[in-house]
């Protein structure tokens, strides 16, 4: 009698759970350019006047010439739409009931990527202007979900 | 720190800084869930435990008794012949005082984890599990120790059937 078999009253499976918390921290330049966003209401860029880049979000270092970057300053709600895609998916893999539309924003020479709302998915195109709507200042976290969502700009 | 560097660069943070919200952070809190299939002999196992008994596996060719039991035999690589009852007692064999839980914090009083030799198995053969009612000052590798059984009705064919195994009182 060779152990292939299965005994019909064995267990086949431990299951469990691992519970893992975390928390980020955004780092130097992210903090500053957290608290920026939440105190201030303000989306912070980074100048590296030798490269002539203006980094967004703000960095502490220029990935390209490795200098510091100290010309920091606030570079506004208003972007434009680089590029887009619709998500028909939730984080779990389930139908979205509404298609969310996610855009990366340009915003001086970098951007964030992040949700375009009151719009409807067949009038989005890229280098549509955009605007970023923040949440009210009592509400805000130092989290990228300070702004809400971005939409149309008026022309 | 170290030899050479008497710091290191960075911004050191306390759980203060966190708590008082001197910085900025974004929580979150993942689950992971799993389910581990136990296999054909493992499956065997658990299910020996809900009924109050180790099972060992023994290789014929091999004439060894491992436990927990396997489907082949790890020496000649043939199926196992089959499923042994062993003693729930058994030997320590090594033994560790851990003062860290699974998820890094302190403990006052240490967790024993063991591995044990099961009577009936052959040398070396044993199992991982926790010391209990025992001093962990007094443990010794080589400590006769007895498996402490959770009441039927609280078994679910799991490892943790076994509460933790105690210090065998010498007559």
């Amino acid at each position: 009698m060779a152990l292939l078999k299965r005994g019909s009253s064995d267990p086949t499976a431990w299951i469990g759970q691992l519970p893992i918390p975390g928390r980020y921290t955004a780092g130097l330049a992210g903090e500053r350019f957290f608290r920026g966003l939440k105190d201030d209401g303000q989306i912070l860029g980074a100048r590296c006047p030798q490269c002539d880049l203006l980094y967004v979000p703000a960095r502490q270092f220029c990935e390209r010439c490795l200098s510091e970057l100290v010309d920091w300053s606030d570079v506004g709600l208003t972007g434009h739409v680089v590029t887009f895609t619709f998500l028909f998916r939730d984080y779990d893999g389930n139908a979205r009931a509404e298609p969310e539309t996610v855009a990366f924003v340009g915003l001086g020479d970098g951007g964030l990527v992040h949700r375009l709302r009151e719009v409807e998915p067949e009038d989005v195109f890229i280098g549509m202007p955009v605007v970023a709507v923040l949440k009210p200042a009592d509400q805000r976290t130092g989290s990228i979900l300070d702004i809400a969502y971005f939409r149309p700009a008026e022309a | 720190m170290t030899v050479r560097f008497e710091s290191f660069p960075g911004t050191a943070l306390s759980e203060r800084d966190f708590e008082e919200g001197r910085v900025l952070y974004v929580r979150d809190d993942l689950l992971g869930r799993y389910a581990w299939d136990t296999g054909v002999a493992i499956g065997h196992y658990l299910n020996g435990l809900r009924a109050g008994v180790i099972l060992g596996g023994h290789c014929r060719h091999c004439r060894r008794t491992v436990v927990p039991p396997r489907e082949f035999c790890e020496w000649c690589f043939q199926p196992m012949d089959g499923y042994v009852p062993l003693l729930s007692t058994g030997t320590v064999n090594t033994f560790s005082l851990c003062y860290v839980t699974w998820d890094v914090q302190r403990l006052s009083t240490p967790e024993i984890p063991a591995v044990i030799e099961i009577d009936g198995a052959s040398p070396l053969c044993g199992i991982m599990h926790k010391l209990g009612e025992v001093d962990p000052e007094r443990v010794r590798v080589g400590m006769r120790v007895q498996a402490v059984w959770k009441p039927v009705e609280e078994r679910e064919g799991a490892i943790t059937d076994i509460r933790y195994f105690k210090p065998i009182e010498e007559a």
